[in-house]
């Protein structure tokens, strides 16, 4: 009998599909917005207006002309907001002339996200050698149930950080990240009662594949936001690292040992399971099981169990994380990263407490935290975690063939090593130095002149208050002040001119191309959700398993990673946003 | 197709085994290296890597 060709894996082909999105989002640098049209979800009350194009490029634009500068006009629009657009030729037109710019709808827009992302995805799916046509029904129908809550995620009374604004009395406050919970919680509706919906989406059910893919697109916007902060973010990094290095040598030992000794778990039994309990769940159970030699259904069933507690963890840690630890944020992303037992799971929490965190700083404490650090560093620890992965299982490797279970002729070799290496990190890692090298130099000159700037910028508005009260000799003196700043300012900002079109158009290809990083997040949350079948798990006789898991995780590991992600990101806070 | 293993099965099939000294070793080490690297990775972090501290 013919063997059935084996595809590409998941790991590689996330790192390909993350950097195919990464490498169009950078068409902005050469002028051509090739992602442009990628839908935009905003809070809404009115449906209608919850979706746009996420670039001005591709969107309708109606109103009166209140100002021209050069290329740049600004309209007014029939809601009172301004947008300022450029154009070409503005020889024909007038202050207070009407203006519309033709652009794409919002449903035209999610439409040609959605052709872009199964193409994308169905390519994805010959590569991995699945089922083209199921493939793409399940994609079709995860993708559509998935925005669906993404967009009611989004409804003013459950997202609107600022009601008032939102023109509603109240609301939760949940930001449109709510949306990832909503998907989650049908993808278990999905899971534990639809099993025959289930199995059709069974080929598109794939929560490792587009977290993955989701890091590989993240890393360039962490880039962006590392730029503009290289030292905070080397201390995340570094404290991530450190993070990680603690939790590995604690963890593992705690959890090995509570399962031998106390659980009566045999070798194999307890080597994949306190790897998956205590390190990063699914991939750490696979490879250690592996690593010693286990039975693959030893892993397997670890595995589903990991699952299933990483969503019970999901539901619950953001939330936990919200009512101690705004005051630390980063403090709860690195806790995410540690605590929760899968990438999907973690990232995830990531971004939902990076989410609650922030609008509860806002609201109670007048902090605008800068979006994206918590999610930076829970994502940067469980990077550390997966690539030490490889390590730990070769070291485990290593022990087990020459200390434990000793097998003459057996050897392990470094090789190994890169074997059990997630390659989607090298993904993330590129998109994140390419922007980091991209940005830096930029940001070091904005940085650089604006510290020339900002004094000046005080000094026109000291001058200012004081005009009205002067006389006219000391009147006239200030205005030449004011106008010898703003002309210093002048010259200052046209010597940054270049980096900030630089930074402006690295903000502008990461925000496109983070359309799709949400995307594949709420895929992600909304396929964990069908990946965890709790009935089958508890037919299955999970209970001894379970109450180890249980013990291990919330009796220590959540408590360990706590203290461990206290002590190294206790006071480092991400940038506040002023003004 | 043969059938997929129960986890219940799979559990009662499992035979006890003490834990072995090198087993011991390997759980003492493990966290004593951690406990030990703790100090000097919070030194280092504290010093090279202050972020806000």
């Amino acid at each position: 009998m013919e063997e059935k060709r084996k595809g590409i894996s998941e790991d590689w082909l996330s790192l390909w599909l993350g950097l195919v999105i990464f490498i169009l989002s950078l068409g902005v640098f050469a002028g051509v917005d090739i992602l442009g049209w990628g839908t935009k979800t905003s809070t809404w009350t009115d449906l209608s207006k919850t979706l746009a194009p996420v670039s001005k490029h591709f969107e309708t634009v109606k109103g009166e002309i209140t100002k021209i500068d050069g290329q740049k006009v600004t309209i007014k629009k029939a809601d009172g907001k301004e947008d300022t657009l450029t154009i070409k030729d503005t020889a024909g037109l007038k202050v207070g002339d009407k203006y519309e710019k033709k652009g794409i709808s919002g449903i035209a827009s999610l439409l040609f996200t959605y052709l872009f992302m199964l193409v994308v995805m169905g390519i994805g799916a010959v590569a991995l050698r699945i089922d083209i046509k199921k493939f793409i029904i399940g994609f079709t129908i995860v993708f559509g149930v998935a925005y669906i809550c993404w967009i009611l995620g989004h409804y003013g009374y459950i997202a609107a950080t600022d009601p008032k604004k939102a023109g509603i009395a109240w609301s939760l406050k949940l930001t449109g990240e709510a949306g990832y919970i909503l998907a989650l919680i049908v993808g278990l509706v999905v899971s534990n009662f639809m099993p025959g919906l289930s199995n059709i989406l069974k080929e598109a059910t794939r929560p490792e594949l587009y977290i993955k893919t989701a890091i590989v697109i993240m890393g360039a916007a962490l880039g962006v936001k590392a730029a503009g902060a290289l030292g905070l973010a080397s201390a995340i990094m570094f404290r991530g690292l450190c993070a990680i290095v603690e939790a590995y040598l604690i963890y593992w030992a705690l959890v090995y040992f509570v399962a031998r000794k106390y659980f009566k778990f045999s070798k194999e039994w307890a080597a994949p399971l306190a790897s998956g309990i205590s390190i990063c769940g699914v991939s750490a159970a696979i490879a250690t099981g592996a690593a010693i030699r286990a039975r693959p259904v030893v892993p397997i069933m670890v595995s589903s169990l990991v699952v299933v507690f990483a969503v019970i963890e999901l539901v619950i840690l953001p939330f936990v994380a919200q009512v101690f630890l705004t005051k630390e944020p980063l403090v709860a992303g690195a806790w995410m990263g540690l605590a929760v037992k899968t990438d999907g799971g973690a990232v995830a929490s990531g971004a939902v407490t990076d989410s609650l965190i922030r609008a509860k700083a806002l609201t109670t404490e007048g902090i605008n935290y800068a979006e994206g650090w918590i999610t930076m560093t829970a994502t940067t620890v469980k990077i550390f975690i997966d690539i030490f992965i490889g390590i730990w299982a070769f070291v485990l490797a290593y022990i087990w063939c020459t200390k434990i279970e000793r097998k003459p002729g057996e050897r392990i070799g470094a090789g190994e090593i890169w074997n059990r290496f997630p390659k989607f990190v090298i993904g993330y890692a590129a998109t994140f130095a390419i922007l980091l090298l991209i940005c830096w130099p930029a940001s070091k000159a904005i940085g650089i002149l604006e510290e020339q700037i900002n004094p000046l910028k005080q000094e026109i508005s000291a001058a200012e208050k004081k005009l009205p009260t002067a006389d006219p000799a000391a009147r006239a003196a200030l205005n030449e002040k004011i106008n010898a700043a703003k002309d210093k300012i002048k010259g200052l900002e046209a010597q940054i001119k270049e980096p900030r079109k630089t930074i402006s158009n690295a903000n502008l290809a990461t925000e496109e191309s983070n359309i799709f990083r949400q995307l594949f997040f709420v895929l992600t949350f909304f396929t964990i959700g069908v990946v965890s079948n709790f009935k089958k798990l508890w037919e299955e006789g999970i209970g001894k398993l379970a109450a180890v898991y249980i013990l291990c995780l919330f009796g220590f590991i959540i408590w360990i990673g706590l203290i461990i992600s206290w002590i190294f990101f206790h006071g480092v806070k991400p940038p506040i946003i002023t003004g | 197709m043969p059938e997929e293993p129960k986890l219940a099965e799979e559990l009662k099939k499992m035979e006890y085994e003490p834990l072995l000294p090198v087993e011991k070793k390997l759980i003492g080490w493990s966290i004593g290296i951690g406990l030990g690297l703790l100090a000097i990775l919070v030194w280092i972090s504290y010093i090279f890597f202050p972020g806000g501290h």
